[in-house]
């Protein structure tokens, strides 16, 4: 039953190769079809609320992703702010704007014209001039010149391009008029022109901090891209464009989706170097073990057609190749390659007891199928376990390396013995020796028997110490430090990391998540609320002047409330006709009189003259005409204009108390949207101030900033200018306006800038949602999370108005939303698969304590290494995450074998006394080669410019130690400190086998 | 030799002139009067939808003053009625063609008269797609106009502009109708040659004699948005004094307003 398979393969090695070439061509045809993906949003489902969420604020507020460009200039006096730097700015925004393709669907880019210089256009070819990099993109399907989508589109979205050249500034200009134009209207001829826009760029709220670096030092470009896939296009683009730049001027270039986007690009070529260099170290030091080419060729085969099989049907069945499954290829390697090397190692240290290939390797196969399906299938647990984690490229991933080592197990079960029939011929076999105890011991087996008499002498010192590692470890577990910032995925002195470091040094941040604050949809107005406000307006404003008509009205609201009473809107409407009524009785006479005084040519006019036309007029009660001539004499105004806006201002004290005016104050106050109301508005800036104390904070931007300066500028009164009345300081007008209408006016002024629009990424155009664009410093989930937390207590601790709700979206938001799933995803998939695998071992060993026992090692491994993690304060991100996968299927191997043979030889020994020397020897070597093959194998990783390659490789090695040690000491100790209950009644030996090695050997 | 060249391009103009077809100068010339001068003087109120391709519709309602005070010189006044919050707010523009035009802005709300420094005409006109240049009028001077194509009913005259680094447009085409000279559509065309933009006169009737649009559209091709204006009560030569196109009437709006 066993050798079923390995029998076939046997009689039929042909019909195996066939197969499996068969197999392997057909899947390694979908290759081509290969589709990579590198966005860590993917992380999350696509129907994921919160991407959903992303997804809609940045439709609302026309948001896109931001390729961000930082120029710093510490060399020049005025920093950035110098003719020649702002010039080449200039150009760099031209030459962006102008991107279209060619006919022959070349980079066609326009340097504007400036000054003498003519405009220019050029050609370009972003394609690397070096051969191995140009292969790579054609094996990888990367096409540097990709800048524009189907419709031949240029990838940067131009009309949201913020850059000096094209962000809209308020500024005041000659005889106190309002200036409407762009930051950086034409670029610079002279210093003092350049100092200009750096004082226009500073006072403004909007780019302080965000387009221009407080210290002057550095501008930024926010460039916007119709899809996060073109940004390191993008950013090669803007490299190119700025080769020739002075190095007094450094570009460096950021933002999530470059990071994201290069590692996607710098990871094909990890694949590319990486996995082989991996699979080399491995074959050398097989080599080295065991100095027999035609035993380690076969076993390099099964892991090759592993991974071809693996990746083969990753692609076919349409899934996208993801920076998780992108390492597929180095975690089937080792795991692959170890059955096979069992088998072949067997199958060589035997043959000479059978002399004949197919008996040996049924002995062999018989011998090793029930430890290597167990290996095989818990490895296939740990990994399949992933597959219910909620995050689908870890599903993916799981899914594809538990078939791959299940692959892994079929193909020694069948095409190492076809080998051994075909390809290893039987005289090359014909001089073997039996290795081993025949030989004398080298340092490795020397070494190993004296671990083995340690273990057994000292296995109460062994138990304490290791007791005393795992209280160290629960405590380096509680430091764990959940954290990710694909940033960080980049080795310290990678570009990006560089340009991370000097932007985040000389901005509010280059981590954008937008914090939105909504209005919930209608809240419904009570009439009576309203009714009783419109009360009280009127009788403060109106009760002095007007008693009678007052009293007449407060008797019409009572009256309409019964009417009107279920709809607070009827209720105003309904009141405009009775208030008008009520206006044209009382201040008619007066709007009649200002309008004719309106109209008169106030040259010439003097008082008797305008007695004479107010007296012509019809309809107008002579008391009011008294009242504005005593009014005259009071104020006792000079002739002409001067006496025309006297009499108007006298009348405007009458006209502007009227009853429909306070109805329509009403109104907006009730039903103006959330963010024109004064106190909404105020609230955001108040939450505004509190972040920017907030040491995670750089910046937050929001529709309140556009607004104060708006108001400044447009109150703005030139010092010394002839004011009508005594003018507040200029200052006090950079707030937020006092009513609604204010408001409302002001922000008209912004929807009509130059550049369409631009207010509305702030707010939405219905005003009942505001986006606060706020800056970090840094893009660690703790960070983000840290801010969101500070923004909840805010709000906790200060009720919004208008039951405002808050959310986030941003891509630094999505990231710490991933994380979380990632870690609770992982932690129940952990213990699940410890649950499957211990139930296993349970059924294998058909002893629960010989199950509980083999978990120890793995167990105490897991627990060193996220010990280990927590104790120096390395992010448990997602490559640290994956690795409890990994050693829950490595080191459960390791426990499996031990205890399956420590339990044969104490049944041949008799005690586990005289089986412990044995163990160390073979069993033990086996094992060491093993775990030294896969430790030393993945250091190439270690050179890798990739962290998360970096910690992979790093911690294979580590695992792979603690691991071996843990197996080889702690079981040790163990199965001598439990002797007596792993094996009781174990005096007699057992009956020899006829395959009693030990008595072979010595023939 | 250019002597006798120039003599015959003379002579060749005044064929086609006397052949009945009138030169592009003069097509502008009657469109721009037809579009923008009708009557000595002029009043509308439009209703102003501004749709951003969302579905997310704003509205606004104002009355529009316009005066012709010179050969080519005009004044416009225009007042907020709707919404709410900007009601009675006002612009005044005095259109000097070949010069910077003056205008002011009135915010009752702050109780305040601003002037709005020269600058940019093709900005958006109160945040509609419609730019200041769409109300008042481009000059004339300012671009090269080609008259490219003659149908039955209209003219199409290609314009390009003189000084390109000014504009966001490489050029625009008219299609200006025969019997009226009302332009009836523009088409703008970006640098790089694409499409992006679209001015049209929807409905046009007889209004005291004169031709007049009484809806017009401005379609953002590349958002999607677009702008609605609905005239009505529009008359002409209501007998408008150039004082009202002044600072004092944008604090207390003249009678034709209201």
């Amino acid at each position: 039953m066993k050798t079923l398979l390995t029998d076939f393969s046997l009689k039929h090695p042909w019909w195996i190769f066939s197969l499996v070439l068969l197999a392997t061509a057909g899947l390694a045809l979908q290759f081509p079809k290969v589709h990579f993906d590198n966005d860590p949003e993917n992380m999350l489902r696509a129907d994921e609320p919160i991407r959903l969420y992303h997804h809609e604020v940045k439709e609302r507020f026309s948001l896109y992703d931001f390729v961000i460009v930082g120029i710093v200039n510490e060399d020049h006096e005025d920093g950035i702010f110098n003719v020649e730097t702002l010039g080449r700015i200039d150009d760099l925004t031209g030459q962006l704007l102008s991107l279209e393709p060619t006919d022959r669907g070349e980079i066609r880019v326009t340097t504007p014209s400036r000054g003498d210089r003519a405009a220019q256009t050029a050609t370009l070819d972003l394609n690397p001039s070096d051969l191995f990099h140009r292969l790579l993109n054609v094996a990888f399907r990367h096409n540097p010149n990709r800048l524009f989508d189907e419709e031949g589109h240029s990838a940067i979205v131009g009309r949201e391009l913020i850059a000096p050249g094209v962000v809209d500034n308020l500024k005041q200009a000659e005889l106190g008029a309002l200036k409407l134009e762009y930051l950086m209207e034409r670029p610079p001829r002279t210093r003092a022109e350049a100092l200009t826009i750096r004082d226009d760029a500073m006072g403004n709220p909007l780019y302080r901090g965000t387009l221009v670096s407080e210290d002057g030092m550095a501008i930024c470009l926010y460039i916007p891209i119709s899809e996060k896939t073109f940004s390191y296009n993008v950013a090669n683009l803007v490299e190119t464009l700025t080769a020739d730049w002075p190095a007094s001027d450094q570009v460096h270039i950021t933002g999530l989706p470059v990071a994201e986007d290069t590692f996607g690009v710098e990871m094909l070529v990890q694949m590319a170097t990486s996995a082989p260099m991996a699979g080399l170290a491995i074959f050398l030091l097989l080599l080295l073990f065991f100095r027999r080419l035609s035993l380690i060729i076969a076993p390099m085969v099964v892991a090759v057609i592993s991974i071809v099989c693996t990746m083969g049907l990753l692609i076919g069945l349409g899934f996208d190749v993801h920076i998780m499954s992108s390492m597929i290829a180095i975690f089937l390697m080792p795991i692959a390659v170890a059955d096979s090397v069992h088998i072949l190692s067997e199958f060589f240290d035997t043959y000479h007891r059978f002399q004949d290939k197919a008996k040996t390797v049924r002995s062999v196969v018989g011998h090793l199928f029930m430890p290597m399906l167990y290996t095989s299938l818990t490895t296939m647990a740990g990994f399949g376990s992933l597959a219910f984690t909620p995050i689908p490229p870890v599903r993916v991933f799981g899914a594809h390396v538990a078939f791959g080592v299940g692959l892994a197990w079929l193909l020694t079960m069948t095409l190492i013995p076809a080998y051994i029939m075909v390809f290893v011929p039987a005289k090359s076999l014909a001089n073997l020796q039996p290795t081993g105890l025949a030989h004398a011991p080298g340092p490795m087996a020397r070494f190993l028997e004296r671990f083995g008499r340690i273990s057994y002498r000292h296995w109460k010192g062994i138990l304490t110490a290791t007791a005393l590692l795992l209280a160290v470890a629960a405590f380096g577990i509680s430091r764990i430090n959940v954290n990710d910032n694909p940033v960080k995925w980049f080795t310290e002195d990678h570009a990006i990391r560089t340009a991370d470091r000097v932007l985040n040094h000389h901005f509010g941040g280059t981590y954008t998540a937008y914090l939105t604050l909504t209005a919930p949809e209608s809240s419904q107005v009570n009439a009576e609320t309203v009714a009783a406000d419109v009360t009280e307006r009127i009788r403060d404003r109106l009760s002095l002047i007007f008693p009678d008509a007052v009293g007449q009205f407060l008797g019409d609201i009572q009256a309409t409330l019964r009417t009107h009473g279920h709809d607070a809107s009827a209720l105003l409407d309904a009141l405009g006709p009775k208030a008008a009524a009520i206006d044209a009785q009382l201040a008619g006479g007066w709007d009649l009189l200002a309008d004719e005084i309106n109209y008169l040519d106030p040259e010439g006019l003097d008082r008797s003259g305008l007695k004479r036309v107010v007296a012509g007029l019809t309809g107008v009660d002579p008391a009011i005409t008294a009242t504005l001539f005593s009014e005259i004499e009071r104020v006792d105004p000079a002739e002409g204009a001067d006496l025309q806006d006297t009499a108007l201002e006298i009348c405007d004290t009458f006209t502007e108390r009227r009853f429909s005016q306070v109805l329509a104050e009403c109104r907006t106050a009730w039903f103006a949207p959330a963010f024109k109301r004064p106190e909404v508005l105020r609230y955001v800036e108040d939450l505004q101030r509190h972040l920017a104390e907030h040491p995670l904070v750089g910046k937050t931007t929001s529709a309140v900033d556009a607004l104060k300066k708006a108001s400044f500028e447009l109150n703005y009164r030139q010092p010394g200018a002839e004011a009508p009345h005594p003018a507040p300081a200029n200052e006090t007008y950079f707030a937020v306006p006092n009513t609604v209408e204010a408001v409302g006016q002001v922000f008209t002024q912004l929807e009509g800038m130059k550049k369409k629009d631009s207010l509305f990424h702030l707010v939405t155009r219905d005003y009942r949602m505001a986006n606060l664009w706020v800056q970090l410093k840094s893009g660690d989930n703790q960070d983000m999370e840290a801010v969101v937390t500070a923004v909840a207590d805010y709000m906790a601790a200060h009720p919004a108005p208008d039951g405002l709700v808050s959310d986030w979206a941003g891509l630094t938001y999505l990231n710490v939303v991933w994380q979380e799933k990632m870690v609770n995803g992982m932690m129940t998939s952990l213990a699940s698969s410890f649950v499957v695998v211990l139930l296993m071992m349970i059924v294998l060993f058909r002893s629960p304590l010989f199950g509980l026992l083999s978990m120890i090692p793995l167990t105490v491994t897991i627990s060193l290494i996220y010990g280990l993690i927590g104790l120096v304060g390395k992010d448990y991100d997602m490559p640290v995450a994956v690795l409890s996968a990994l050693t829950l299927g490595l080191s459960i191997d390791f426990a499996i074998h031990f205890l399956q043979r420590g339990r044969e030889m104490t049944r041949q020994r008799g005690s586990w006394k005289a089986a412990v020397a044995e163990m160390f020897r073979e069993p033990a070597t086996a094992i060491s080669r093993n775990a030294v093959t896969i430790s030393i194998g993945f250091t190439p990783l270690l050179f890798a410019p990739l962290v998360p390659y970096r910690t992979v490789g790093f911690f294979l090695a580590t695992i792979m130690a603690v691991s071996w040690v843990a197996t080889l000491f702690i079981l040790a100790a163990l199965s001598r400190g439990l002797e007596r209950w792993l094996y009781p009644a174990q005096n007699v030996p057992a009956e020899p086998e006829p395959s009693n090695r030990k008595e072979k050997c010595h023939v | 030799m250019f002597k006798r060249l120039a003599g015959f391009m003379v002579l060749f103009h005044a064929l086609t002139a006397w052949a009945g077809e009138p030169d592009v100068t003069e097509i502008i010339e009657k469109a721009n009067r037809a579009a923008y001068y009708a009557g000595k003087d002029g009043r509308a109120d439009v209703a102003m939808k501004i749709d951003d391709g969302k579905g997310n519709i704003r509205e606004r309602a104002f009355t529009i003053l316009r005066l012709n005070t010179g050969e080519v010189d005009q004044r416009f006044y225009v007042y907020f009625k709707a919404p709410a919050d900007v009601r009675k707010m006002a612009y005044l523009v005095w259109k000097n063609p070949g010069r910077e035009d003056d205008r002011w802005l009135w915010l009752p709300a702050l109780n305040l008269v601003k002037r709005i420094a020269p600058g940019d005409k093709r900005t958006s006109f109160v945040g509609s797609d419609f730019v200041y240049e769409d109300v008042s009028g481009r000059d004339l001077a300012a671009d090269h106009h080609e008259l490219v194509e003659t149908t039955d009913t209209q003219y199409v005259v290609e314009n390009t502009p003189k000084k390109p680094d000014e504009v966001e447009f490489s050029s625009y085409k008219v299609w200006i109708d025969k019997d009226t000279f009302l332009p009836r559509k523009a088409e703008y065309r970006d640098k790089s040659g694409k499409l992006y933009r679209r001015v049209e006169a929807l409905a046009v009737t007889d209004v005291d004699g004169y031709p007049t649009v009484t809806e017009s559209r401005v379609q953002d091709l590349v958002t999607g948005g677009s702008t609605l204006n609905a005239f009505s009560n529009i008359s002409y030569d209501l007998g408008l004094v150039d004082k009202i196109f002044t600072e004092r009437f944008l604090r207390r709006p003249p009678r034709e307003i209201r």
